[in-house]
């Protein structure tokens, strides 16, 4: 019998999925028999150390890179045997993006870059998506800065920017990428509050993948990767226990 | 690189032939027994093998310069590896117009050699069609000129688009540095004055040449050398005059997000684009300064004759335009390799934004129709603005050499004020051949920029 992810509570989900660089003996296995969901609402942080395969991980679920083997859900969508204009038209209405850096297109204003999901739709926001984009506008207070091009903006700013994109749609999910990477530590904590207060408020689910300890601590759940494979699943973590884990881990991993 | 090569090959070739053809006429007529040794036909035919040989060379030479800009940005991170490990910015350039030289000495002996077998074949042939035997060989140490000329401003050219070499940082090697959205305009205040000063300059001498013109028919002399000041002016100051014709269009273009990112994108190397629109401006200028003076003058003999005029003149003029039509085409053939070079570095140097923009949304088919606007957003602001000064520099030449012809020889003489008649079939030619050019410029650079792939591109962060 077969369940939908949304029977199941789940914005995206992968399941038996392996992913596999180059070929013969110089092959790296970035994903091995990799199974997780996304649960609805959830704000979800995916760790790991460099190269643990949470990136791939990302760019796979995010319908950005392909699977050597497994499949790929975004909500119901059964997304593996998509080509290249369905996964980019799914993108564009349902997926989200916030990453480290290089967020905005540098030559449209903060309004143009809000808008662009569906500028590229070819049509006009609707009623309610207008009023959305209002109340994000203003939460994110970004009401003052909307002829602004991105070279104007502060690192801050413009991941409030990329943050209100990313939501102006409502996407089944949101994928962030580092979003604090490249933010002082005071910046990174008022951006971590707004994703959790999306998650919290509306319902967004949000799948953020991070080494640091602190952001992940934000989260509701913590996914941890090794060696492309799901080491441990914890929820309501601390920042002090997920750097005791990450640390036990790599103890681990050495002895 | 390959694209300075030909170039600068067909630059060579072209002056090379243009030498070989003008000689030959010459010597031809030097032959016919009732023409005798012409002077004044001779300095002409000289006049207008410099300015058209002039023109390829520059339109070669900004190519060239955009050919080694797209050489730095793809090299940037090898650059600045190098500068991180100790290698002066300085030596870098000087090896890349280095290669310039190089690249401009292989260019110029292909054409050179290329276009001699020609020219050779050519008065062979032409001696066989006209049942002639003019004796004239086409090897002469003159042909070497434009290649000497052609290998140095190749080199020149190196040097000038290898500029961006300095502002590499060896913490680009490192990743992680933003590139500025809009590379600043550089403030060359001394050529913007010459320009200006040359331009208006040029208008006075224009309007003095038409003026004098409407007592005789020598203000044509004087108009000639307004029109060649205030061009000069306009390939000089060509960063002042483009970017508002260029805004104007790209505002035509609509309000989408993606026609305001092709639109804007020609904005944001204002110097780069502007120096390559202006490449095909000439060459629209000049055919249409050619087609438009004949038409008009054609029209001011049809109404002194009577409504009727000499079919042999008549005849003369249609093959002068032609000839002179064909002869620019050449230079517009360079600025087509140009568009190639400045879309493909447009692409090149955004890997990043477009892999963003995919990751976003945006499809393959609005990637090549952003591409393709964007080239057709420079074509359109160069053929629009060249068919408008071709107009009015022909205009300018058939007023100031016919506004002292009386109309109606019956009546006493006043002056007549030509009336500009374009031509629609040169216009049309135009159109359709800059049409083509903006599709086939286009070709490469989209598929370029349809192969980033979103996450690759992400990679580079």
């Amino acid at each position: 019998m077969h369940i939908s992810s949304s029977e199941l509570g789940l914005a995206a989900r992968v399941s038996r999925l392996t992913k596999t660089y180059g070929s013969g003996a110089g092959a790296v296995r970035a994903l091995d028999d990799v199974a997780v969901g996304i649960r609805r609402g959830e704000f979800t942080a995916i760790m790991g150390a460099s190269g643990s395969g949470k990136s791939t991980l990302m760019h796979i679920m995010a319908g950005l890179d392909a699977p050597t083997s497994g499949s790929v859900w975004i909500g119901d969508t059964d997304i593996t045997g998509l080509g290249d204009r369905e996964l980019t038209v799914l993108r564009r209405r349902r997926v989200g993006f916030v990453f480290q850096s290089f967020n905005l297109v540098p030559t449209l204003d903060v309004i143009g870059n809000i808008t662009l999901p569906f500028d590229l739709d070819d049509r006009r926001p609707s009623a309610i998506e207008r009023a959305r984009i209002d109340m994000l506008v203003e939460t994110l207070g970004l009401g003052s800065r909307l002829t602004h091009r991105p070279h104007e903006l502060s690192g801050g700013q413009q991941q409030r920017v990329a943050i209100a994109r990313a939501l102006a749609t409502a996407p089944d999910l949101l994928f962030a990428d580092e979003p604090t990477g490249n933010l002082d530590s005071r910046t990174g904590r008022e951006v971590l509050a707004l994703l959790r207060a999306a998650s919290r408020e509306h319902g967004q689910s949000i799948a953020m993948v991070t080494h640091d300890p602190i952001a992940a601590s934000h989260a509701d759940r913590v996914i941890y990767l090794g060696d492309g494979r799901v080491v441990a699943d914890h929820r309501g973590q601390s920042a002090e226990q997920i750097a005791a884990f990450m640390l036990a881990a790599e103890q681990g991993a050495v002895a | 690189m390959g694209a300075s090569i030909l170039v600068s090959a067909i630059s060579t070739a072209f002056g090379v032939i243009l030498i070989s053809a003008t000689g030959y006429i010459a010597a031809l007529l030097r032959a016919d027994p009732y023409i005798g040794d012409s002077g004044t036909l001779a300095f002409v035919l000289s006049f207008l093998t410099v300015l058209l040989v002039g023109v390829a060379v520059y339109v070669a030479g900004v190519v060239t310069a955009n050919t080694f800009a797209t050489v730095v940005a793809g090299r940037t991170r090898r650059i600045a590896l190098l500068r991180l490990i100790g290698a002066s910015a300085r030596s870098q350039r000087t090896e890349l117009a280095r290669q310039g030289l190089i690249v401009g000495a292989i260019g110029a002996l292909v054409g050179l050699v290329g276009a001699t077998l020609v020219a050779i074949i050519g008065v062979g042939a032409a001696d066989w069609a006209l049942g002639l035997d003019v004796s004239f060989t086409p090897v002469e140490p003159m042909l070497v000129v434009p290649a000497v000329i052609v290998a140095l401003t190749t080199w020149a050219a190196a040097w000038a688009g290898s500029r961006r070499v300095l502002t590499v940082t060896p913490l680009e090697a490192l990743g992680g540095s933003v590139e500025a959205p809009y590379a600043r305009a550089a403030r060359r205040t001394g050529r913007n004055v010459t320009a200006l000063a040359l331009l208006v300059l040029g208008a006075l001498l224009l309007g003095g040449g038409i003026a004098y013109g409407l007592v005789s028919p020598t203000g044509v002399i004087i108009s000639f050398f307004g029109g060649v000041l205030s061009f000069t002016g306009l390939a000089l100051g060509a960063t002042l005059v483009m970017p508002p014709v260029l805004r104007l269009v790209g505002s035509v273009f609509g309000r989408s997000a993606m026609s305001r990112l092709a639109a804007q994108n020609a904005l944001r190397y204002p110097e780069r684009s502007s120096r390559m629109a202006i490449g095909v401006v000439m060459g629209v200028t000049l055919i249409t300064m050619f087609a438009v003076a004949i038409a008009s003058t054609k029209a001011v003999m049809t109404a002194a004759g009577g409504g009727s005029m000499p079919d042999e003149l008549s005849r003369v003029l249609d093959t002068f335009s032609a000839v002179m039509m064909g002869l620019v085409a050449v230079s517009a053939v360079i600025a087509g390799v140009g568009l190639v070079n400045l879309l493909t570095l447009g692409v090149v140097q955004r890997r990043r934004e477009l892999g963003l923009l995919r990751t976003l949304g945006v499809s393959n088919a609005q990637l090549r129709a952003m591409v393709l606007r964007e080239a057709a957003h420079i074509t359109i602001a160069a053929t629009v603005t060249g068919l408008v000064l071709g107009i009015v520099y022909g205009w300018a030449g058939a007023q100031s050499l016919l506004g002292s012809v009386p109309i109606d020889p019956t009546r006493p003489p006043e002056p007549t004020f030509v009336l500009p008649a374009v031509p629609p079939i040169p216009v049309l030619v135009i159109v359709a051949a800059t049409t083509v050019l903006t599709l086939v410029a286009a070709v490469v650079p989209t598929r370029l920029a349809t192969r980033v792939a979103p996450i690759e591109a992400l990679a580079e962060a």
